[in-house]
């Protein structure tokens, strides 16, 4: 199945947006399911087995070839989260590329059973995601 | 550009790729959104109801052909998207690799 998703991925045309969400484990990275992406997301909260399954992640697809491995930090709520995650991005040279504060308007959407966009399309998180999704499309 | 998401149970990887599909789509951009988990749940941070998601066709096997020794697609994207994807809201397409009552099976 790993293998489907690769192709179907790689027949995907580039100047059209795909995006992959990945099984929640570096494994899936490892079997190579995103070897044909342009980049990795890797997506870490502000701890520090979040920081390090995410390196872990970055240095899989690092050594799978993708281009641009990235690291953006979600649930940061203060100015000591986010120097925690900027700390971690310098140390192990990872692009920190966005950061998401945390957002309590997240969790409600997913007890109501509703997506995020339509639960608060202004909602905090969701702004700096539409900022994140818009500096990664426009940025060859 | 192609995105893969990756990250740790409940790091809210799904709730950014499903959000980051929503919105490029309603900038205009052609979007396909694939869930890769065997476990999927980016159809709800889409928008898409649950009862389309299982009523939809997963991705099945035999779309690959291994006789040559690769791995070929034997259908184009635009066949797999007609028969195999969901259109949620904004026109972004997705594909589901496993359904929730498949996990552990992908």
């Amino acid at each position: 199945m790993h293998a489907t998703v690769r192709s179907v991925i790689e027949a995907a045309p580039g100047e059209d947006v795909c995006i992959l969400d990945t099984e929640a484990s570096p494994e899936h990275l490892s079997r190579g399911t995103a070897r044909y992406a342009d980049g990795l997301v890797a997506v870490v909260e502000p701890y520090f087995k979040s920081l390090e399954t995410g390196r872990r992640m970055a240095t899989l697809a690092q050594d799978l070839g993708l281009e641009r491995v990235l690291l953006v930090a979600n649930k940061v709520r203060d100015e000591r989260d986010l120097a925690a995650v900027t700390e971690f991005a310098a140390q192990h040279r990872l692009e920190l590329a966005g950061v998401v504060p945390f957002d309590e308007r997240l969790p409600e959407a997913e007890r109501a059973g509703v997506a995020p966009l339509d639960h608060d399309p202004d909602s905090p998180a969701v702004h700096a995601i539409g900022k994140l999704a818009r500096q990664l499309a426009e940025t060859p | 550009m192609k995105l893969a998401v990756a990250g740790k149970g409940g790091s809210g990887k799904t709730s950014i790729s499903g959000t980051m599909a929503r919105l490029l789509a309603r900038d205009g951009r052609r979007v396909l959104a694939i869930d890769g988990d065997s476990n999927p749940n980016l159809a709800l941070t889409l928008g898409i109801p649950h009862d389309r998601l299982t009523a939809m066709p997963t991705l099945p096997r035999d779309l690959l052909d291994r006789s040559g020794g690769g791995a070929v697609l034997t259908k184009t994207l635009d066949e797999i998207r007609a028969s195999h994807s969901v259109e949620g809201p904004d026109g972004v397409t997705l594909l589901v690799m496993a359904h929730p009552q498949h996990a552990g099976t992908g």
